[in-house]
């Protein structure tokens, strides 16, 4: 795209055509208040708060979130006249807000707040009646909504038409009466609900989970990954006094671009459930580390393959390092099984990344609903379809909210015959002339498909249309495990020691173990009879790293800190692996990646770990005890 | 080596032997026992003077002085006439401590189990004792005058835990020329004449 040059408060800026005003101000570190306007989400000019005054134009104040930048254009935003458009318009918007900031869980990270203060008018002259609602509002299980806060920004109701395709939050009443609702009042049900409250720029979208749990500046955050599903969206994480109390989305354009789905945001209290395991037992009784251990080796050695092991789904890549050398060594024969594993075989070489979804001309989904198996690439289709105008072919047997645009081409196949219809669709009308890269998306039809049936369609269909495959993974950890080869999806039956880390095997713990050793971080049902009980560490706690479904390697950093005497899950397999006889003497969790890195050609990245994070404000206020 | 030493700055103040810079006593005759008489009873003098002028020692701690009626002592936590907290755990005290001796954690206020009025209320309100300087900015600070210092200033105990008060300690009556302070200083002038809205940074 040609470049414009133009001025921005006597600055010199050169962007490309068809940048709005407001990010080519950002390119100088010139802030324009807004709140309607969103890097994400197509402008509306609904708030007015980005307000300049520039030429050649109107002699009036005009949007800045709206209008291009033009060849030659004079942009002045501090001019006489933009300055008070802006604090007018402030002003009209604490006409009605309530001010309840010190019970505003947005209070100290709140826009409104800033831009009150940077850009409005010291005092107020508002003493009338305001707008009454009642409130907090339930929007659902973890989303309260405060109408009196509420700016009319419609950020949160343009994400769900634009981002979600849903079509559960809407303005009711008009003008100065309207208020945000959900669809008939009824709780919002979609996986993607809590982005809103990252959107909304005051505090009228708040957590019902993270409800005044604390304030932003006594928190520390630390950046990390998301551990529910493969995808690996990126997160912040938030601490206050040893608890985690928050997770945030933080924007990876290659991956996430800014959103997380609802498990990965309201899915972490167990971390701080007070009936966590925090002592190994034996049969009950608190023991120590190195009795457990030993017991646990004693109970699970030379067993062969009468000896199963039940990994969790988000297991590192170290910890599966450390596995596999253990599966190599002592625990030789035994049968794997992993959490939520799909049936899809490990890929053959790099596969399609997350990124380039956004390009293709057609997107074929194959065997998987997306919306709940991977869902941030959920979104990445709708924005390619609804933004960019790819064309969807989804072959499911059952509907998928992809349906909710109506030129989705829905191929509803019988259960096990996906890798037929998909080699029929080398002659559908869509794939004739692509007229670009066409995008091939495959599950495993949660077990229902022959994956190599299917998987050989699928690579036959992208050579004949010249598309890529993207294979849809969706154990947290799975391709990782996969290179490691440590993603069993061995039968459990029979065996007579299980080693159970993570929660129990999804079929239950099999009749006929004798000897049973879980691993986990919360006391659980089927492990009642266990003979050996370690306790394990969450994502919380846990260095390392995850491989996710498009094959990159992402750290995970401990937002809070391990008391002991639980111990990182690395140092228990290494102490395990000397109780089995096997010399594993990792002294830290770096020497760990460099080796598995120079073992493992996929994941080579590991030998360049990023360096840890430097400790992040906002800290103001110490502990209050001595 | 001498040269080195030469080279080193000298001392400020250089010690001193046991009878260095001593006066030398003086030379000549004494001056007689008359002299020494008429001394001591010039000092005698002085400290019979003394004992009748008016007394200015306060006997701490059976009396004790007056204090200004702004004095900043030991904190309360106040109520609303009906019983009901008013604090609503916002947490602007602690922000403002510079000590940071105040913890804070909020809840959620229910209809059964309604501890201050509107949604929030501080689950645990503890200040640090023994770091508080008694600046008062939290009193400041906070936007429903919920905490106040009173003009308590024994606080000794016998030990560090005593010196976090809780809730519960913070939460007692408070001495009526508290509430008598808060009264007198209850009005705030605004910077600004009625209307005006000043002009925007
Ligand atoms: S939304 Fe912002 S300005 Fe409004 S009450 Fe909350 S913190 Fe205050
Ligand atoms: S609820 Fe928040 S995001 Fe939605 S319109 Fe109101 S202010 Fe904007
Ligand atoms: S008086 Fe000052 S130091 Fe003491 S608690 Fe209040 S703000 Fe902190
Ligand atoms: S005492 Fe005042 S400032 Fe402190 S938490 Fe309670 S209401 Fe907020
Ligand atoms: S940000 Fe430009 S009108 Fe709202």
């Amino acid at each position: 795209m040609p470049d414009i040059n133009l001025t921005i408060d006597g600055h010199k800026v050169t962007v490309p055509a068809g940048t709005l005003i407001v990010e080519a101000a950002k390119t100088v570190g010139i802030e324009i208040p807004v709140f309607c306007y969103h890097h994400k989400l197509d402008p509306v000019g609904a708030c007015r708060l980005c307000l300049v005054d520039f030429s050649p134009g109107p002699p009036r104040p005009q949007t800045a979130c709206t209008t291009p930048v033009a060849e030659g254009m004079v942009v002045r935003t501090q001019s006489a006249m933009a300055v008070q458009a802006r604090a007018d318009i402030l002003e009209f918007e604490l006409v009605n807000h309530p001010l309840d900031c010190p019970v505003c869980d947005k209070g100290g990270e709140c826009p409104l707040q800033d831009f009150t203060f940077r850009h409005g008018y010291p005092t107020s002259r508002i003493d009338g009646p305001r707008l009454h609602f009642k409130k907090p509002i339930p929007l659902s299980e973890n989303i309260a909504l405060d109408r009196e806060r509420c700016v009319l920004c419609y950020r949160c109701t343009r994400y769900y038409d634009e981002i979600a395709w849903e079509q559960e939050l809407t303005v009711a009443q008009r003008g100065v009466q309207s208020f945000i609702t959900s669809q008939f009042d009824q709780p919002l049900q979609s996986n993607f609900s809590g982005n809103i409250i990252d959107l909304c720029p005051v505090g009228a979208l708040t957590s019902r989970v993270w409800r005044f749990e604390s304030r932003p500046w006594d928190m520390t955050h630390t950046e990390s990954v998301c551990s529910k599903c493969a995808v690996g969206c990126n997160t912040t994480m938030w601490q206050r006094r040893g608890q985690l109390v928050r997770i945030t989305s933080r924007e990876n354009d290659d991956i996430d671009e800014g959103w997380i789905c609802d498990r990965g945001r309201f899915d972490y209290t167990d971390v701080n459930e007070p009936s966590r395991l925090r002592t190994p037992t034996i049969r009950g009784a608190k023991s120590t580390w190195a009795d457990a251990l030993a017991a646990t080796a004693g109970g699970i050695k030379g067993k062969g393959a009468k000896l199963g092991i039940s990994l969790p789904a988000d297991l590192t890549n170290e910890e599966a390092f450390l596995f596999r050398r253990l599966l190599d060594g002592p625990l030789k024969g035994a049968k794997v099984k992993m959490h939520g594993r799909t049936a899809i075989p490990a890929p053959a070489g790099p596969t399609m990344p997350i990124k380039e979804i956004d390009d293709a001309r057609v997107i074929v989904v194959v065997a998987s609903d997306i919306e709940n198996d991977v869902p941030i690439i959920d979104l990445r289709v709708k924005k390619a379809v609804s933004k960019r105008g790819a064309k969807l072919i989804v072959i499911y047997p059952e509907g998928v909210d992809l349906d909710r645009n109506p030129h989705t081409v829905h191929i509803r196949n019988a259960k096990g015959a996906a890798a037929e219809e998909v080699r029929k669709l080398s002659s559908h009308e869509l794939l004739q002339n692509p007229g670009g890269p066409v995008a091939i998306l495959f599950g495993d039809g949660h077990g229902s498909e022959d994956m190599n049936d299917l998987a050989s369609a699928c690579g036959a269909l992208a050579e004949q249309v010249g598309g890529k495959e993207m294979p849809l993974y969706r154990a947290t950890n799975e391709r990782g495990a996969l290179a490691l080869g440590v993603a069993g999806w061995d039968s459990l039956d029979g065996v007579e020691a299980l080693l159970s880390w993570g929660p129990p095997p999804t079929a239950g713990v099999p009749t006929s173990v004798r000897f049973l050793a879980a691993w986990d971080h919360l006391p659980r049902d089927g492990y009642d009879k266990a003979a050996v009980v370690l306790p394990a560490t969450t994502f919380a706690e846990r260095q390392g790293s995850y491989t996710n479904l498009e094959g990159t390697v992402q750290f995970l950093r401990p937002p809070v800190a391990i008391n002991p005497p639980l111990k990182e899950a690395w140092e228990v397999l290494n102490e395990l692996g000397a109780a089995l006889g096997l010399e594993l003497d990792y002294p830290g969790i770096f020497p760990i990646q460099r080796d598995a890195a120079a073992k493992t050609p996929a994941l080579a990245a590991l030998a360049q770990t990023p360096s840890p994070e430097p400790v992040t404000g906002p800290v103001l206020v110490g502990p209050a005890h001595p | 080596m001498a040269d080195e030493k030469s080279s080193q700055p000298e001392h400020p103040t250089p010690l001193r032997g046991p009878r260095e810079g001593v006066p030398a006593k003086p030379e000549g005759k004494h001056p007689g026992v008359a002299a020494d008489v008429a001394a001591l009873a010039g000092g005698l003098k002085t400290t019979l003077s003394e004992f009748f002028r008016p007394v200015v020692t306060t006997m701490y701690p059976e009396d004790k002085t007056v204090r200004s009626e702004r004095y900043r002592g030991r904190h309360y936590l106040r109520r609303y006439d009906n019983g009901l907290e008013r604090c609503i755990g916002c947490e602007l005290c602690a922000a403002a401590c510079p000590v940071g001796c105040i913890l804070v954690i909020a809840a959620e206020n229910s209809d059964e189990n309604r501890v201050s009025p509107g949604e929030r209320y501080a689950k645990t309100y503890e200040i640090n004792m023994l770091r508080c300087i008694f600046c008062g900015y939290c009193e400041d600070a906070c936007p429903v005058q919920a905490i106040v210092l009173g003009p308590e200033y024994e606080l000794s105990d016998t030990s560090r835990e005593k010196f976090i008060y809780t809730k519960e300690k913070l939460l007692e009556p408070m001495p009526p020329d508290v509430e008598a302070r808060l009264r007198a200083s209850a009005a705030h002038p605004s910077p600004l004449p009625d209307g005006e809205r000043g002009t925007p940074k």
